[in-house]
């Protein structure tokens, strides 16, 4: 019962109202308990299938009536017609209430089903849906099905988003599936930002925060862009131990756990080394980190008369996009902050405009811009209300 | 408010399909509220009863298919009333067992629908029946963790959109698997703040409108993670009462609309959230009251 706005009624105008409820009720029980005899007694024939359409047209989330028509279906010959009624049943349901999980879910059933399926018809679908509703979440994980089954090539959906947040920036959905797809684009990105597109990204996301600087969806998606995962090891010689952190939880093998490594988190590793191995301040040791996942390694020296080491990569693939900013990117991120901080000249009070300045100034140089950055944590504490964009 | 959840049960029959939920829904308000007595013990657990199927799931009302969200709600139900022996719990294991497929997902009944929803009523279940163990944990985990997506929130499977009701799911899960240190907590808690709106409200998506079930989803979700002090809870205690109907006494969506079940446990359950101390303190992680958990013995993990 969302968003059903309550009415002052009279008695007069209440006692109408009841009867008529009261009538349709007593057609709806009809029809309810009828279906539920004929399940019973195993009739699965048109009658079944009239009355359960007539109570699922109103009520999409009785669930237990789609199940009943799912046995019905497998009971008779899986026949192209009769699926493809199913189909268009379904998508009068779904333009009465486009928010059902049952609809949408039957729906899957039926297209995973059918002798030969019409994908393109399921994608145009989708895109109907999403020209009425850009928001609706079930439609679009629905259209991921249908991607994923009938091999839409993933350029294909990224120029289908690029096409709706061309006429509405304020998008939260199609950035999100950007943030899925363009790591897909990308699977052996190299280690330079700039020998790939995504200036156009970056121009994309600008577009849209330099035309609606309050509305937040552009703003996460560019938090996440500019970001990049981070992997840091450590060598403790008086400790005799090495300490390795991610940037997001990985898997270790149990194997590798039995021996050497003891974890504090997925995101931090500990490896206590036999005494002795690594104690004499004399001695030189590199040090070699494999990750088993992408068959990359990190090597970190130990130097003679040296108490610790700090070594620190940028990680590559799937692991390029991430919320962590971090150095590697530095002339992308400096001409990111110049574009941003027009936005602020324009917009100095700006919550989100000041937020990721600061980000951006930390990731650069944490000293050099110490000065700046507390005077806008300064602008952000007074000047902004809080928790109003 | 009492006056009000005994109304909404009579006039049900278009929601029968919910009925099991429904009920939780009431009389969770109720014991919060220290009023549970006034409802009908018997008739519902006789109810209960009735749902149970041969395959141990439990169905939303009599002639109703078994699905994980009624298991789930009857569960939960049996426990506020310390009657669990009213059902074949080894039979709901093994219900609740054989829904879980070969990538760690749950399907929420045997027609194979799935989501994160899902997989957090199944762990849900059998933590309050103290039978994790019977499942594929590691593998339970894997599946939720592959919905995190780019904000540091989950949505229904991995690809799908970050939404406040699945990050509750997800950050519950976890939270009962002993995986919270997987959450980029920090990403995720400033997702989540940002869901309050000037009103005071929340909303459980970016640019939507607040909605009183949020000060549910949202605020749960961040009470587990250590976070709850990120958000004006002032505003959002004016926004939650504002929604109460004064001639009713339940809650709606927003102030102004129609009340039902479902808003007013969220709306009480925010409020006790908050530290309102006219209601019982409720567990974030599993929605019922913290005395009925202690009862049981369960205590699910929280980031401090």
């Amino acid at each position: 019962q969302h968003g059903r706005v309550k009415v002052k009624t009279t008695a007069q105008q209440e006692e109408e109202k009841r009867k008529e409820r009261e009538k349709k009720l007593q057609i709806y029980v009809a029809a309810r308990d009828a279906c539920f005899t004929k399940r019973k007694d195993g009739v699965f024939d048109d009658e079944a299938l009239q009355l359960t359409q007539q109570l699922l047209s109103s009520n999409p989330d009785f669930a237990t009536l789609w199940n009943y028509r799912r046995e019905i279906l497998l009971h008779l010959e899986t026949v192209q017609k009769i699926y493809e009624a199913e189909l268009s049943f379904l998508e009068s349901c779904l333009k009465v209430n486009p928010k059902s999980y049952g609809s949408w879910h039957h729906r899957g059933w039926v297209s995973a089903r059918l002798p030969r399926p019409d994908w393109a018809r399921e994608l145009s679908l989708c895109d109907r849906c999403l020209s009425l509703d850009d928001r609706n979440f079930h439609c679009w994980d629905y259209r991921r099905m249908v991607v994923k089954m009938s091999g839409v090539p993933v350029k294909q959906e990224l120029d289908f988003t690029d096409r709706l947040i061309g006429s509405n920036f304020s998008n939260y959905s199609s950035w999100h599936y950007r943030s899925t797809l363009l790591p897909l684009l990308h699977p052996q990105a190299p280690d330079t930002p700039s020998q790939y597109s995504l200036p156009p990204e970056y121009e994309l996301v600008q577009n849209a925060f330099f035309t609606d600087p309050n509305d937040q969806s552009a703003w996460f998606y560019y938090r996440w862009l500019l970001g990049r995962g981070t992997r840091c090891v450590y060598v403790s010689r008086e400790e005799e131990r090495v300490a390795v952190a991610f940037s997001r939880p990985v898997n270790v093998s149990t194997f590798l756990l039995c021996f050497l490594f003891l974890v504090f988190s997925s995101e931090a590793l500990l490896c206590l080394l036999p005494p002795g191995t690594i104690s004499d301040v004399a001695n030189e040791h590199n040090l070699t980190v494999h990750w088993t996942e992408k068959h990359s390694h990190r090597d970190c020296a130990l130097y003679t008369g040296r108490s610790e080491s700090w070594c620190r990569d940028t990680a590559t693939d799937l692991e390029l996009f991430r919320s962590e900013l971090s150095v590697e990117k530095t002339s992308v991120l400096q001409s990111e902050l110049q574009s941003v901080r027009q936005l602020q000249e324009l917009e100095p009070l700006n919550k989100w405009c000041l937020l990721t300045i600061i980000l951006l100034m930390r990731a650069l140089d944490p000293l050099g811009y110490e000065k700046e950055t507390l005077a806008h944590f300064q602008t952000l504490k007074v000047s902004t209300r809080p928790h109003i964009s | 408010l009492s006056k009000c959840v005994v109304t909404c049960f009579q006039e049900y029959t278009l929601s029968e399909y919910l009925r099991m939920s429904g009920i939780y829904w009431g009389l969770t308000v109720m014991d919060l509220m220290g009023q549970l007595q006034r409802m009908n013990r018997q008739e519902i657990i006789d109810f209960i009863k009735a749902c149970q199927h041969e395959c141990g799931g439990i169905s939303a009302s009599i002639g109703h298919d078994p699905h994980l969200l009624y298991t789930l709600s009857a569960v939960q139900i049996l426990c506020l009333y310390d009657s669990l022996d009213a059902i074949d719990v080894e039979k709901v294991v093994d219900y609740v067992k054989g829904l879980q497929q070969e990538d760690g997902s749950f399907a929420g009944d045997k027609w194979g629908e799935i989501d994160t929803r899902f997989s957090f009523c199944a762990v849900a279940t059998l933590a309050l029946l103290g039978k994790m163990d019977t499942i594929n944990v590691d593998k339970a985990v894997e599946f939720v963790l592959s919905c995190m997506n780019f904000d540091g929130g989950f949505g229904c499977r991995p690809g799908s959109e970050s939404h406040a009701g699945q990050i509750y799911c997800c950050t519950g899960f976890l939270s009962l698997t002993g995986q919270l240190h997987q959450l980029n907590a920090d990403l995720l808690g400033w997702w989540l703040c940002e869901r309050q709106l000037p009103s005071g409200g929340l909303n459980g998506r970016p640019e939507k409108l607040p909605d009183v079930c949020y000060s549910w989803w949202v605020l749960a979700s961040l009470k587990i993670i250590g976070r709850i002090h990120w958000i004006d809870k002032a505003k959002l205690r004016r926004f939650i009462l504002a929604c109460q109907d004064e001639e009713t006494g339940g809650f709606a969506d927003r102030p102004g609309d129609m009340v039902d079940p479902f808003h007013t446990l969220f709306g009480v359950a925010g409020l006790s959230l908050l530290g309102d101390e006219q209601i019982k303190a409720v567990n974030p992680v599993l929605c019922m009251p913290e005395d009925v958990l202690q009862r049981i013995g369960l205590q699910p993990d929280l980031l401090s």
